[in-house]
């Protein structure tokens, strides 16, 4: 019986260990994006691919979930005769939880699959220790950059999925389903204020930083004997713990703001 | 072309009693060695004996566990990187070496121009003209200045080699560092390459410190030779007089022998 329970205390150890790495390179990324100017061309070059990358992605998922909230709300509000809330909840709805988030996740997918493969190949041809070797200090070269640049990204990223999304919900409402498009307006401009947005944006900027850290850690602490099997594995987890991450912060933070 | 550098007594590296263990293993054990300002020097010792585990201590990529390394005076082995005072000294330091890594290291999102200028860019005050003069002398040094356009995923195993060495003389650096240069290139590439050491020695003057177990590559470049097996220096000193008194590992080494004081794990 002692076999399994050794194997369950050192995978016990291996994440209690990763944890502690983990909150040391939090502390070490803090420190170099706040005292240290990241090169500018490489941040232009990780906001250009995370922002600009990112946006037909976004635009598709964004109009078809908007499209999808009024169809939704619609066949729910029917019921009760009060189809002419559905510009108060598509806009609601989708500007203070469901775009954000959907920004959050699906580019923060995107983008922390790039950040960790590409830090991790650089890791295992020894591209950063080429950086070390040449006097440059990899945090405030790679990880900097692409910190701010992912974090100061995500944001506009939320606020584009809100334009995208409402546009998508009031074209659903007004041309397949009838509604009358002063009302969804009237509807929106009363329910959604620039609280709502600056909330969504402000999620967008906690949850991009998050997105970025992770993914720039899973990458950066790859070995270089790990091989190309790191290059997955770090890719995998800077998805996963990037998503599971966005959806209970986003909790969090509507307690916060709406709670 | 740059002027020979001027030579002087202090050596570039001074190792002293350095060893260096990973759990119980034991990769370096009580290293003593000189190594003099301008000269070729080539590390031998079969694979997993600790000379790329060397050379990462000599830029202080890794400390040793006890013993000194001095380079050109400075104790690369006191400095830790995390503190603030030690990292400026040691990136001093580590600004006297170019490196060519095993595979190149080559940034893999840069052309070759911008791979030979990144160290330019970074550690000279050199205008964008002058630094492009610079790139087109090294790459035409190391015979690929037609690539200077090309991506590294374009360029073949030699060629990433000789892109990845141009960046390592990029700056002039006092001392180059191969690790395993020939590695992966067939004999008239790493013969090509091995000319190019020489010719780059002649006419620049650097110190190398080459990482190998390429017996032909050592007989051919190197003026100092230095053998490590199991974790010790076994034998160090001018090349004529090492090969003079021929110990027994070199010998096992050089005829390829199985049976002799190095033991293969």
């Amino acid at each position: 019986m002692s076999g399994p329970d050794e194997g369950l205390i050192a995978s016990v150890e291996r994440s209690l260990t990763k944890l502690v790495d983990f909150v040391r390179f939090v502390g070490l990324a803090l420190r170099v994006q706040f005292t240290r100017v990241p090169p500018r061309d490489v941040f232009i070059t990780q906001f250009v691919d995370a922002g600009w990358g990112s946006l037909a992605l976004l635009t598709m998922l964004t109009a078809f979930a908007g499209l999808n909230l009024s169809v939704q709300s619609y066949a729910s509000f029917e019921r009760f005769g009060g189809q002419d809330l559905l510009g108060m909840f598509a806009g609601v709805g989708g500007v203070r939880e469901l775009y954000p988030v959907m920004a959050a996740v699906v580019c923060g997918a995107r983008i922390g699959a790039n950040l960790a493969a590409s830090l991790a190949n650089m890791r295992i041809s020894e591209q950063i220790e080429a950086l070390e070797v040449m006097a440059v200090d990899p945090l405030d070269y790679l990880i900097s950059p692409r910190l701010w640049a992912v974090t100061l990204a995500l944001p506009l990223l939320c606020g584009y999925a809100d334009v995208v999304g409402i546009a998508a919900s009031y074209a659903g409402a007004v041309y397949q389903l009838d509604l009358d498009a002063g009302s969804f307006m009237t509807q929106i401009q009363e329910q959604v204020g620039l609280v709502d947005i600056g909330a969504g944006m402000l999620k967008g900027l906690i949850m991009g930083w998050l997105v970025a850290v992770i993914a720039c850690f899973h990458g950066y602490s790859v070995s270089k004997r790990d091989g190309a099997d790191g290059v997955g594995i770090s890719t995998n987890l800077a998805i996963v713990h990037g998503a599971v991450t966005c959806i209970v912060v986003n909790l969090f933070l509507s307690w916060l703001i709406y709670g | 072309m740059s002027a020979p550098k001027q030579r002087d007594d202090t050596p570039a590296v001074v190792l002293e009693n350095v060893s260096k263990s990973f759990g119980s293993h034991t990769v370096l054990d009580g290293v003593n060695l000189t190594i003099p300002r301008g000269t070729i020097c080539v590390m031998l010792g079969p694979s997993g004996t600790g000379k790329s585990v060397l050379l990462r201590c000599l830029v202080g990529l890794l400390r040793p566990d006890t013993g000194r390394v001095l380079v050109f005076g400075e104790n690369v082995a006191e400095l830790d990187e995390k503190r603030a005072r030690d990292r400026d000294r040691l990136f001093a330091v580590r600004r006297r070496f170019g490196m060519l890594f095993q595979d190149g290291a080559l940034f893999d999102d840069m052309s070759v121009f911008d791979n030979v200028a990144f160290p330019m860019r970074l550690h000279t005050k050199m205008r964008e003209d002058e630094i492009r003069e610079k790139v087109r002398d090294r790459l035409a040094r190391v015979g690929v200045a037609h690539a200077e356009d090309k991506f590294p995923s374009e360029l073949s195993g030699g060629m990433r080699k000789r892109v990845a060495f141009a960046r390592a003389i990029a700056i002039d650096p006092d001392i180059v560092l191969c690790d395993e240069p020939s590695s992966g290139l067939d004999p008239v590439m790493s013969a090509t390459l091995d000319e190019l050491i020489l010719e780059l020695h002649r006419t620049l003057g650097m110190t190398f410190i080459i990482i190998s177990h390429d017996t032909a590559e050592a007989r051919m470049v190197a003026q100092y030779i230095g053998m490590l097996a199991n974790g010790k220096l076994v034998t160090f000193g001018p090349a004529d007089q090492v090969f003079a008194e021929n110990h027994p590992a070199l010998e096992q080494f050089f005829t390829r022998q199985t049976v002799g004081p190095i033991k293969v794990v």
